[in-house]
C-alpha cells in the first residue's frame, strides 16, 4: 500500500518544466485509452454501441460497483486493504430483505443495514488497529465470517421480494430522473462527497498522511488509530448502502450476490491511483477509471465476446495497475 | 609465536580526504587490544580493510599468524583466521542459538542431508559454554539478555570454519550493555583470549578500555598516534591522546549567554526506552544540548519528552503534567518535535512541500468546510521563504525533489508554523549540508530568542557549541553531568560523553 502511496508522485525536479508542455500523458492516459475505445467500438459497432441505451446499461450497471469502489478509497488512502466491502454488501442485501420480507418496515430494513455496515467497520478496526493484525490478513478472514452471516440470515437459500408488494422501497433503485435511473445519482452524490473529504478537509490530509508515513503522521499529531478505525467504518458503510442499493435493483438477495464486487473494486481503485493524481488513490482518477474498464468490458460484450471477458478484465486491469504504479517506482529510486 | 597480527603502512585515500596514513601496529596471540579514537579517526576504515571491504593503497600489508592477507575478499580474510563481530551482531532475533550459529558455517548433516539436531544442540551448547555462557540454546535469540547475545555471535564467530581462528575483532561490544551484563562480557573476552587468539576491539566507551584491554591503539585523524599497555594510563591521558589536546577551559564569551525566562520544561525521574533516569529542566528563551553516545539514552530523550515513546516518570509544561504517549496533546500544549531520521519519522516523501508543512494544523486554512488551497499556499510560501528552501517558492514540489539539507528545513517550517513553546529536536543537522546546516542553528536561535524552550539531542558535538546555552551528558542512561558556559566545548563533551573528563561534575543535570 504504502509502495503505491509513495510511488509515481516525483519524477525529479528536471521533468518538471517538461510536463508543462506535455499533453499529461501519464495523469490522463485513462481518459485517452477510454476515447480511443469509444472509437474502436463506434466504429465496429456503430449501432449497438453508440445508442442512449448502451449509454445508460453503463451507466446503470456500474453504479453500484462505483459506490463500493468510491467507498473503499477511503481506506486505501490510509494505507489500509478493506477486503471486507464485497462481504459487508452481502450481508446488507441479505439483513434488508430478510427485515423487509419480516415486515419490520423500511426504516428498520435500511437503517440496519446501515448500522450494521458501522459493526463491520468497527470489528476491522479492531482486529487491524488493536489486535495488529495486517489489514489484508484481517480484512480476508473478517470476509468470510461475514459470508458465514449472510448464509445464517438467507439459510442458504434466496430471498426475493415480490414486485408487488415492495414498490416504496424497490422505486429506490428504479425511479429514473432524465432518464438515468436513481443509482447513477447516488454514485454522484457519494463520489462528490468522498472527492470533497479528500480534497478539501483536513481529514482527507491525515488520511493520506497515514497511507504515506503512518510514523511521521503520529509524530505530527494525527490520531493515526482514530483514522483509520473511520476509513473502516466509512468503506463498509459505503458498501452496505451499496447493498440496499442492489437488492432495490434486483429485488433478490443471496450470500454469493456479493462475490463480483471485490475485484473491480481494487481494480478500480489502484487503476484510479495512476490516473488524475498520480500516486494516490483518488475519486475522479477511480471514475475515470470505472468507465475505461465499463467501456472496453460492454464493447467487448456487443461485439459478441463471451461473458466472462469481464473477469479477465478486471483481473488484468488489476494487475497492469499494480505493474505501472511499481514501475514508477522503481524508476524514481 | 608469530604475531597475530602485522599491519604495515596502511594507507586509504578516498577522494581529498586520507582516510588512514600510514599505520603500522602489531598484535601478539592472546592480547586484548583497544582500537579508540573520535569519528573519522580512521578506526572503521582500518577495521573494513581488515574485514575485505575496502582496498587498501599499495605499500599497505597485513599478514594474519604470518599469512598474507589479499584485500578486498572477505572470503581471503575468513581464511587466513579473522572474524568479526559487528555492533548490531547480525543475529536472527526469532531463530534460536543452533540456527544462528549454524548460519555461517552450515549444519551437521548425515550423508542423507537430514540435520543431525541432537549434534548441532550439543555443538552450540559447548561453544556457549566455553565462553563461560550457560544459554538455552533451543529458544529464540531475541529472548536472550543482550550479553547472552552477544555470546551466540563471538561463539558463532569463534566456530571453526576450515582455518583455525587467529584473531577475533569485535566492533563497540558492550555499547548497548548494562553494566552488570558489561561486565560479564568482559570475562568472556578474556577466555578467549585466553585460547590464544587475539582479540581487538573498537571502543568508545573508556570504561571498557580499562577494564578490558591489555593495551591501546590511538588513531587520530588517520595517523597512528601511540600503542601502549593500558597499565598506567588513566582516562584523563587517554581522552588527551584521543582529542589531541590537552583539556582546557575554553575562553568562551560568557557575556554572550541569552538571557533567560521562566521555567516551562521540567522532567523529574523520567525513564522510557534507554533512558533510565533523567531530571531536567528548560526556560523559556534558553537553548539547552543533550550529548552522549549511542546507548547513552541520548537517542531517547527527545522522543521521550514529546511523547512519541512510552516512559515513566514526570513531565510538565508550565506546571501542567504531559500525559505520556500522546503527541497531539503535547502538540496542544505548544510542544513540537523535529526527530531524527527524517525519511522515516517526518517526511510525506511523494506529498508536496504544502501539505508537509500544514499537516500538524491543515484546519487553519477552512472556510465554510472547505479547505483552501489558495491561502494555504500563501501561507506555506511564507515559510518557504523564510527558511529560504531551494528551489523558492515551489508549494506544490513533493519532498522528494528537494535535497536532504532543504528538506530538513521543510520539517523544521512544518513545526516553526506552530510557534512552539518548548522545542525538541533530534539531530537538527543530521545528513545536512553545510549551507543549510548554518541556517538551521540561525533558526534555532531565532527561535530562543522569541521565548521559546529548545532542547537539541546531538552527536555533534560542534553543533552544540554553536547553538547551546547548557549541555547535558547522558552517559548509561542517566543524565550523568551538566556543561555551561566556557565548559562547552567539543573537547569536552567529548570527554564527558566517554568517560570522566573535565565535564564530569557531581552537580545534578538541572
Amino acid at each position: 500500500m504504502t509502495d503505491l502511496q509513495t510511488a509515481p508522485a516525483s519524477d525529479g525536479a528536471q521533468k518538471k518544466p517538461k510536463r508543462r508542455f506535455s499533453l499529461g500523458l501519464d495523469k490522463y492516459s485513462g481518459i485517452y485509452v477510454w476515447a480511443v475505445l469509444v472509437v474502436i467500438f463506434a466504429l465496429w459497432i456503430p449501432d449497438l454501441f453508440l445508442s442512449w441505451d448502451n449509454v445508460r446499461t453503463i451507466l446503470t450497471f456500474q453504479a453500484i460497483s462505483t459506490i463500493v469502489a468510491l467507498g473503499l478509497i477511503i481506506p486505501v488512502a490510509a494505507g489500509a486493504f478493506d477486503l471486507t466491502i464485497a462481504g459487508a454488501l452481502t450481508v446488507s442485501v441479505c439483513f434488508t430483505a430478510w427485515a423487509l420480507l419480516s415486515h419490520k418496515g423500511v426504516v428498520v430494513a435500511v437503517g440496519g443495514a446501515l448500522l450494521i455496515g458501522v459493526i463491520i467497520g468497527l470489528a476491522n478496526a479492531l482486529v487491524v488497529v488493536k489486535f495488529k493484525v495486517d489489514s489484508f490478513i484481517g480484512t480476508l478472514g473478517m470476509s468470510s465470517v461475514l459470508g458465514a452471516i449472510a448464509y445464517m440470515i438467507t439459510d442458504g437459500g434466496q430471498l426475493v421480494l415480490s414486485e408487488q408488494g415492495y414498490y416504496p422501497f424497490l422505486d429506490f433503485a428504479r425511479t429514473e430522473w432524465l432518464g438515468i435511473s436513481a443509482p447513477v445519482y447516488y454514485a454522484g452524490l457519494i463520489a462528490v462527497v468522498i472527492w470533497w473529504v479528500l480534497e478539501y478537509t483536513p481529514g482527507g490530509r491525515y488520511l493520506y498522511a497515514v497511507g504515506g508515513n503512518p510514523v511521521a503522521a503520529r509524530l505530527a499529531g494525527v490520531k493515526v488509530a482514530r483514522i483509520i478505525t473511520l476509513s473502516f467504518i466509512a468503506s463498509a458503510v459505503v458498501a452496505s448502502f451499496a447493498g440496499v442499493v442492489l437488492l432495490a435493483s434486483t429485488a433478490n438477495a443471496s450470500p454469493d450476490i456479493g462475490l463480483g464486487y471485490l475485484l473491480p473494486a481494487f481494480s478500480a481503485v489502484f487503476l484510479g491511483a495512476t490516473q488524475i493524481r498520480p500516486g494516490r488513490v483518488n475519486v475522479l482518477g477511480t471514475i475515470v477509471a470505472i468507465l475505461l474498464l465499463a467501456t472496453g468490458v460492454t464493447g467487448l460484450q456487443l461485439a459478441g465476446a463471451p461473458t466472462y471477458i469481464t473477469q479477465l478484465f478486471n483481473g488484468a486491469a488489476l494487475i497492469v495497475a499494480m505493474a505501472l504504479a511499481s514501475r514508477t517506482a522503481r524508476r524514481r529510486s | 609465536m608469530t604475531t597475530a597480527l602485522s599491519v604495515r603502512h596502511a594507507t586509504k585515500i578516498f577522494g581529498a580526504q586520507v582516510a588512514l596514513n600510514d599505520v603500522s601496529i602489531d598484535v601478539e596471540p592472546g592480547e586484548v587490544r583497544a582500537l579508540v579514537g573520535q569519528n573519522g579517526c580512521g578506526k572503521s576504515t582500518l577495521i573494513k580493510i581488515l574485514a575485505g571491504f575496502h582496498a587498501p593503497e599499495s605499500g599497505t600489508e597485513v599478514t594474519v599468524g604470518g599469512e598474507k592477507l589479499a584485500f578486498e575478499d572477505p572470503a581471503a580474510s575468513e581464511a587466513v583466521g579473522l572474524r568479526f563481530v559487528h555492533q548490531d551482531l547480525g543475529l536472527v532475533g526469532n531463530l534460536d542459538a543452533v540456527d544462528n550459529m549454524a548460519m555461517g558455517s552450515g549444519y551437521i548433516t548425515n550423508p542423507t542431508k537430514t540435520i543431525r539436531w541432537r549434534k548441532e544442540r550439543a555443538a552450540a551448547g559447548e561453544a556457549l559454554a566455553a565462553l563461560g555462557y550457560d544459554i538455552n540454546v533451543r529458544v529464540p535469540v531475541a529472548s536472550l539478555q543482550m550479553s547472552e547475545r552477544t555470546a551466540v555471535a563471538i561463539a558463532r564467530a569463534m566456530t571453526d570454519r576450515g582455518s583455525p581462528v587467529k584473531m577475533l575483532i569485535l566492533d563497540e561490544p558492550t555499547a548497548n550493555l548494562p553494566d552488570a551484563e558489561a561486565q560479564r562480557l568482559y570475562a568472556l573476552v578474556r577466555r578467549v583470549a585466553d585460547t590464544g587468539v587475539a582479540v581487538l576491539f573498537v571502543s568508545h566507551h573508556f570504561d571498557e578500555v580499562f577494564e578490558m584491554a591489555d593495551s591501546v591503539t590511538v588513531l587520530r585523524d588517520g595517523n597512528h598516534i601511540i600503542t601502549r599497555p593500558v597499565e598506567g594510563l588513566d582516562e584523563e591521558q587517554l581522552i588527551e591522546l584521543v582529542v589531541g589536546r590537552k583539556l582546557e577551559a575554553h575562553n568562551k564569551d560568557a557575556a554572550d549567554a541569552r538571557e533567560h525566562g521562566p521555567e516551562i520544561l521540567k522532567l523529574t525521574n523520567v525513564a522510557g526506552g534507554s533512558v533510565t533516569g533523567v531530571d531536567l529542566t528548560v526556560h523559556r528563551g534558553e537553548v539547552v544540548g543533550v550529548a552522549g553516545i549511542t546507548g547513552s539514552g541520548r537517542e531517547a530523550v527527545a522522543g521521550i519528552i514529546f511523547g512519541g515513546m512510552e516512559r515513566s516518570g514526570e513531565i510538565t509544561i508550565d506546571g501542567k503534567v504531559l500525559p505520556q504517549n500522546r503527541p497531539d496533546i503535547s502538540i496542544e500544549r505548544g510542544v513540537a518535535l523535529v526527530p531524527a531520521e527524517r525519511h522515516a519519522n517526518a517526511s510525506l516523501i511523494d506529498q508536496t512541500l504544502r501539505e508537509n508543512i500544514t499537516l500538524v494544523d491543515p484546519g487553519r486554512h477552512v472556510t465554510l468546510g472547505i479547505l483552501r488551497r489558495r491561502p494555504e499556499r500563501a501561507d506555506v510560501r511564507v515559510w518557504l521563504d523564510k527558511l529560504t528552501v531551494k528551489p523558492g517558492g515551489q508549494t506544490e514540489y513533493t519532498m522528494a525533489q528537494l535535497s536532504g539539507g532543504n528538506q530538513q528545513k521543510v520539517i523544521l517550517a512544518r513545526w516553526l508554523r506552530q510557534e512552539p513553546e518548548v522545542m525538541v529536536m533530534d539531530e537538527p543537522t543530521q545528513g545536512v549540508d553545510v549551507g543549510a546546516k548554518a541556517d538551521i542553528h540561525t533558526l534555532i536561535d531565532e527561535a530562543a530568542a522569541q521565548g521559546a524552550a529548545v532542547v537539541v539531542c546531538s552527536t555533534d558535538h560542534e553543533e552544540l557549541v554553536r547553538v547551546c546555552d547548557r549541555v547535558v551528558i547522558m552517559r548509561r542512561g542517566v543524565s550523568a553531568a551538566t556543561l555551561r558556559g566556557n565548559d562547552i566545548t567539543a573537547d569536552n563533551i567529548t570527554a564527558a560523553t566517554i568517560g570522566r573528563g573535565t565535564g564530569d561534575s557531581t552537580e545534578p543535570a538541572d
